[in-house]
């Protein structure tokens, strides 16, 4: 420890912080530079995970590392980095998923500290729920462009990560999608699903094809377009799965293009229904696209809009070099989008825009499809740097037990009229019915027992939603009834089954148990037979809170200001992110407000004119909302 | 800015996640910029790493001194092995390797050497930023800086205090990226070519699809020429009024068969916006502020580029404008077949490029008066210029010479804080100028030397004593601080000067790239509180 922390700190506190053990979580934007705080601040015992690896577009914030150290274990290189100039430090670096179950409880009770330097919010939750269940203090954080935020959660005293509801990830509804996109971004959702339904992994709530069973078709109309169907072409290899038929015409550019461009939009305009008030869409044919460029020719490759021809160009070469790349993965491999990757970004942007001048939807820039497809959250040093500092400050506090003294603090992109860059603020209280932290977690799901299935009420609401990693679930009948097990293969006959099959009701009740988590959770089932926005389900507090949100729900509507702030976060990016919004922040907009930020603090958020406009994804959209 | 780096990599991925912050001319600003820092400190080589990661063009170290263990211990850049080497060298070869595209310089001399005897030197910097000098170099070079107008930015940690202080004559900002602001419609002075385009659509004649993809624009300009016509051709203003124009609408939603209105979003869209949209067009008081400003109205040979442009645009407003600035001729999404949004996004785009070629040739016109180069200033520029013209700002800060100076200081401010229960972050400037006074005196910190803490708790007592009562202030700063102050005893802490090196990063960010409003003038971090204030000594 240096002479200079000595002075300053106590000296039970300087005995604290060189000898206890900590745990970063992230070498990341945030991880690196709080890797070099925790250092030069006389920490000698870290220990830090990640599983990624880097990448360029790292190296303008990430300071450990450089470009020959592209495509190694971040947590490696930051270690190595940190040890050249502090080689009195013990570094244990893990290149692994802290999702992992070889880190259990046990593996966190190891620590006096952790500290969270992620992107997303599944690990997030999941770390959370370990630090409760390890009963050890976590400082959490996230920085988005000019923002940021750290927080302090400590079983019992504090909020944890979940108490509050966040808004949950927004999805477009799968017509909107597949039958009437109206914005840039249903376009852009749609070329990554094609790019998935091609190369990658086969996920069915990724089709692409035209959908029959649109809400707004008379079922009616619905079948007559069916019957069309299946005296036409092709019907069966549809069904066949896109992938298979794709394969078997060789990835053939203009078969593919005339699938997709010329023959399903035909099929969509005989879904009469659909365009009595929407402008109907234009077949485009493969052998005849225009080349007028939209806007001046001069620009940059990334910054003007191509003409169709150049879209087909392009789209014909993707498919080509990406056949290419999945055959390299060998029988099964398949291929993982990836915004950083040139091909398959070209892919989207082609794609994307030659759907969008189908629908006459206005075109993008292939610099704007990358932050919309990427969800990309601007990062930069600076502001990671003020993050980590304030990071090790609060852990000051906390090794110095006191956490009347630790803070929440937001920093702002400016000074707010008061003057202060950055806002500190007490921690709130635990929620007395958090469904995480609370001494009987409870939780209420809205569903249509009919339509959901095992398998999707494990992954998506389980897993999902809720957060979990393994977990076991049985129904609180009063015969202890198992429908899921973390042991593999146990209950894998359950999957495709409904939850009705197994007299689960409107009320009925289910028994969760996550035991990496440690964590325990009765669900009771609120059966529906539909809910809005064509949801699958939602979850709700209880039933109070489920009647309050469809009394505001009805609200809105009478409004008829759908203003919907939608996101179309879909995977995350970089550091950011505490800032779950991460959403919010970066391309995809989302709603910031319930986040209870006090007065002061509502000069950051950003008004739904903005973020209106980030999801058309020009301009920065420098929004946030933290946690 | 070119597509490759020297070393080799795709600028748009090395740098693509700030580049979605201030865009390709913010990153040419910054790859064009000459900072210089003075002082290898903990705290200066973590603001150069922030500034070189980003992709700074070049930077050079001043800094006379041998690296000590002290240095080693809160420096990252500076390792065991180089104790006793020249700080300068050290930091600059390590600092160098965290981006190749920077190329970075150092002199082993001292900063006030060169404040006397090559003064010129400092004229080629973008920006200087000075760590731990004492005060009188200090201002010395506060006033060098002010007279070449380079702009200085002062940084200091001081146990848990961090402090920073921008001195700059003035400041131009295009491009302030103001938080919230109104799309520039021109409904109440509607463009000619919108008028035509508007007169060529007759609604009640359109068929349900074409009736539904008007754009909400032209609907509400519709609606308000009715409104208009049976007001005497006055605006909605009041609350009232405007919910009168917005029923107005409403009514013209296209009913079924049954005579239920039909879902219109268009309309949806025009109600909604009918408050932001019928926001008068006016020159922002900010922006007449600059057009009564002397710089504007007194053009010399001298004048920089803004100010020329402030006058062309100011010309314009009061000629070609008619009262208003140039068009800035983008317009919102909204819902509409993509044929007539094309048709009114050119109308907008079309004014826009007509305004800008009358500012063009105005300011052709003032260079050629002032004896200028007619091309310096590019098409570009002035484009940017026009689309901003209603954000623009001017930051003048107050000299150190005048905050140092107790005739001119700041009093009354400082006297407010002081007397604040909340202002104890600005007790603590009070403090950092009182260590100073105590350095000046006895050439050390106090509590530098552990055995001298008491004694040098009374002498650091008197000497803010002696401060308050040169600025006539009755103030009193309670003796914890005081003591608190004689702990740290100058240490330099690594995180806040991880802290301090990204605040300040980012404000040297801010004057290199003439983008977003840099604090003015001082920065006070309170490191035990996780607060902050800025304040203008």
């Amino acid at each position: 420890m240096s002479a200079a922390m000595k002075s300053s700190l106590s000296n039970k506190l300087q005995q604290n912080v060189s000898s206890c053990k900590i745990l970063v979580v992230g070498a990341g934007g945030i991880g690196c530079e709080l890797l070099k705080n925790l250092a030069l601040t006389g920490f000698s015992d870290i220990e830090v995970i990640d599983l990624d690896t880097i990448d360029v577009s790292n190296l303008n914030r990430q300071f450990l590392f450089r470009k020959e150290h592209v495509g190694k274990s971040k947590s490696q290189v930051a270690k190595e980095s940190t040890l050249k100039f502090n080689p009195d430090v013990n570094i244990v670096a893990y290149h692994d998923s802290v999702m992992n179950p070889d880190y259990g409880v046990n593996f966190f009770k190891k620590f006096k500290l952790v500290m969270n330097a992620l992107d997303n919010r599944a690990a997030r939750n999941h770390v959370n729920r370990m630090c409760l269940a390890a009963d050890v203090p976590l400082v959490e954080s996230g920085t988005a462009g000019y923002l940021g935020q750290v927080t302090v959660i400590k079983k019992g005293l504090t909020e944890c990560y979940e108490c509050r509801p966040k808004a949950t990830q927004k999805t477009f509804p799968g017509c909107t999608i597949r039958n009437t996109p109206s914005e840039p971004i249903h376009c852009v959702v749609w070329a990554k699903h094609l790019f998935n339904q091609l190369f990658g992994e086969d996920d069915p709530d990724q089709d692409v094809s035209p959908d029959t069973e649109d809400p707004e078709l008379t079922a009616e109309a619905g079948e007559k377009a069916l019957e069309k169907e299946t005296e036409g072409n092709g019907k069966d290899l549809e069904r066949k799965s896109t992938r298979v038929w794709a394969v078997e015409n060789g990835y053939n550019p203009e078969k593919i293009f005339s699938k997709l461009f010329r023959d399903d939009i035909k099929y969509l305009l005989s879904m009469e229904a659909l365009w009595k008030t929407r402008r109907p869409p234009e077949p485009l044919d493969w052998s005849n696209l225009s080349d007028a460029t939209p806007s001046s020719a001069t620009q940059m490759r990334d910054q003007r809009i191509w003409s169709m021809k150049e879209c087909g160009e392009v789209f014909g070469n993707c498919l080509g070099k990406l056949k290419v790349d999945l055959a390299a993965q060998g029988e099964d491999g398949m291929l993982v989008w990836d915004k950083d990757d040139e091909t398959a970004l070209d892919f989207v942007v082609s794609a994307a825009n030659i759907r969008a001048n189908i629908f006459g939807i206005s075109q993008k820039s292939r610099f704007d499809i990358k932050s919309m497809a990427g969800n990309i959250i601007p990062a930069i040093a600076t502001t990671n740097a003020i993050i980590a500092a304030l990071i090790v400050m609060e852990a000051l506090k906390i090794l110095n037990d006191q956490f009347d003294k630790c803070t929440t603090v937001y920093l702002n992109r400016k000074p707010n009229f008061r003057k202060k860059l950055l806002d500190a603020g007490r921690l709130d209280k635990p929620n007395p019915k958090c469904y995480v932290c609370s001494a009987k977690p409870e939780v209420t799901v809205v569903l249509n027992t009919q339509k959901i299935t095992i398998k999707f009420l494990e992954e998506k609401i389980l897993k999902g939603d809720l957060g979990m990693v393994a977990p076991d679930v049985e129904i609180d009948n009063g015969m202890g009834t198992i429908i899921i097990s973390s042991e593999e293969g146990e209950t894998e006959e359950n999957n495709e089954k409904l939850l009705s099959s197994f007299g689960i009701i409107n009320g009925s009740r289910l028994k969760c148990d996550d035991f990496l988590q440690n964590y325990n959770l009765n669900i009771t089932i609120a059966h529906v037979e539909k809910l809005e926005d064509e949801k699958d389900f939602m979850v709700v507090g209880d039933m109070a809170e489920l009647q309050a949100k469809l009394e505001e729900n009805s609200k809105k509507k009478e409004e008829g200001t759908g203003a919907a702030l939608e996101k179309s976060k879909e995977e995350e990016e970089d550091d950011l992110e505490i800032i779950d919004d991460t959403e919010a922040m970066e391309t995809a907009p989302t709603d910031t407000s319930p986040k209870k930020r006090k007065a002061d603090e509502l000069d950051c958020t950003p008004t739904a004119k903005k973020q209106k406009k980030s999801i058309g994804g020009d301009g920065d959209a420098d929004v946030v909302e933290i946690l | 800015m070119a597509a490759v780096t020297k070393s080799g990599l795709d600028k748009n991925n090395k740098y693509d996640r700030q580049l979605r912050l201030w865009g390709d001319h913010g990153q040419s600003a910054l790859e064009s910029a000459r900072v210089c820092l003075i002082n290898a400190t903990a705290t200066g080589t973590e603001i150069l790493k922030n500034l070189i990661l980003p992709g700074i063009g070049s930077f050079t170290i001043i800094d006379e001194h041998k690296v000590q263990g002290e240095d080693v211990g809160n420096n990252f850049f500076l390792s065991k092995e180089s104790i006793g080497s020249s700080r300068a060298r050290t930091a600059t070869e390590l600092l160098s390797e965290l981006n190749e595209d920077v190329s970075g310089d150092f002199i082993e001399e001292s900063p006030s050497n060169l404040i006397e005897n090559n003064p010129d030197f400092f004229a080629s910097f973008t920006i200087v930023i000075a760590t731990n000098m004492d005060e009188k170099s200090l201002l010395q070079l506060g006033e060098l800086l002010w007279n070449l107008h380079v702009p200085l930015l002062i940084c200091r940690c001081y146990g848990f205090i961090g402090y920073i202080r921008l001195v700059v004559k003035e400041h131009n900002v295009i491009e302030s990226h103001p938080d919230s602001t109104h799309e520039d419609l021109r409904l109440d002075r509607p463009i000619p070519a919108f008028v035509t385009l508007c007169d060529s659509l007759d609604m009640s004649s359109m068929n349900k699809k074409d009736h539904s993809h008007t754009p909400w624009l032209i609907v509400l300009y519709k609606y308000l020429q009715q409104w208009k016509d049976s007001h005497g051709g006055e605006l909605p203003k009041i609350y009232k009024e405007k919910s009168q124009l917005k029923e107005l609408i409403r009514n013209g939603v296209l009913k079924n068969k049954d005579g239920v209105p039909e879902d219109e979003e268009n309309f949806d869209e025009a109600v909604r916006n009918v408050n932001t949209a019928l926001h008068p067009t006016s020159v922002p008081s900010d922006v007449q502020k600059l057009f009564k400003d002397p710089a504007c109205l007194n053009l010399t040979s001298e004048s920089r580029p803004f100010w020329i442009l402030t006058r062309a645009v100011k010309d314009f407003v009061e000629h070609e404008g008619k009262g208003a600035l140039p068009v800035r001729g983008t317009i919102p999404d909204m819902t509409s077949d993509s044929e007539r949004y094309i048709k009114l996004q050119s109308v907008y785009r079309d004014q826009a490029a007509k305004d800008v070629s009358d500012v063009t040739r105005r300011v052709h016109k003032l260079l050629q008066e002032l004896g200028q180069n007619p091309c310096s200033i590019s098409e570009k520029d002035i484009k940017t210029f026009c689309r901003n013209s209603a954000f623009l700002r001017v930051i003048r800060c107050r000299s150190l010479k005048d905050e140092y100076n107790p005739e001119t200081a700041n009093v009354t401010l400082i006297g407010q804080h002081l007397e604040d229960e909340d202002g104890d972050d600005v007790v603590f400037y009070t403090l950092l100028r009182s260590v100073d006074k105590f350095y000046e005196k006895y050439n050390h910190y106090p509590g530098y030397y552990t055995q001298q803490v008491e004694s040098d708790i009374t002498e650091l007592k008197a000497c803010l004593s002696k401060l308050l009562q040169d600025w006539s202030l009755s103030s009193t700063v309670k003796d914890d601080y005081i003591h608190e102050m004689c702990r740290y005893g100058a240490s330099e802490l690594h995180t806040i000067s991880a802290y301090i090196g990204g605040v300040a990063a980012q404000e040297a960010i801010k004057m290199i790239t003439g983008q977003f409003l840099p604090i003015n003038n001082t920065y006070i971090y309170n490191a035990m509180k996780q607060s902050s204030t800025t304040l203008d000594l």
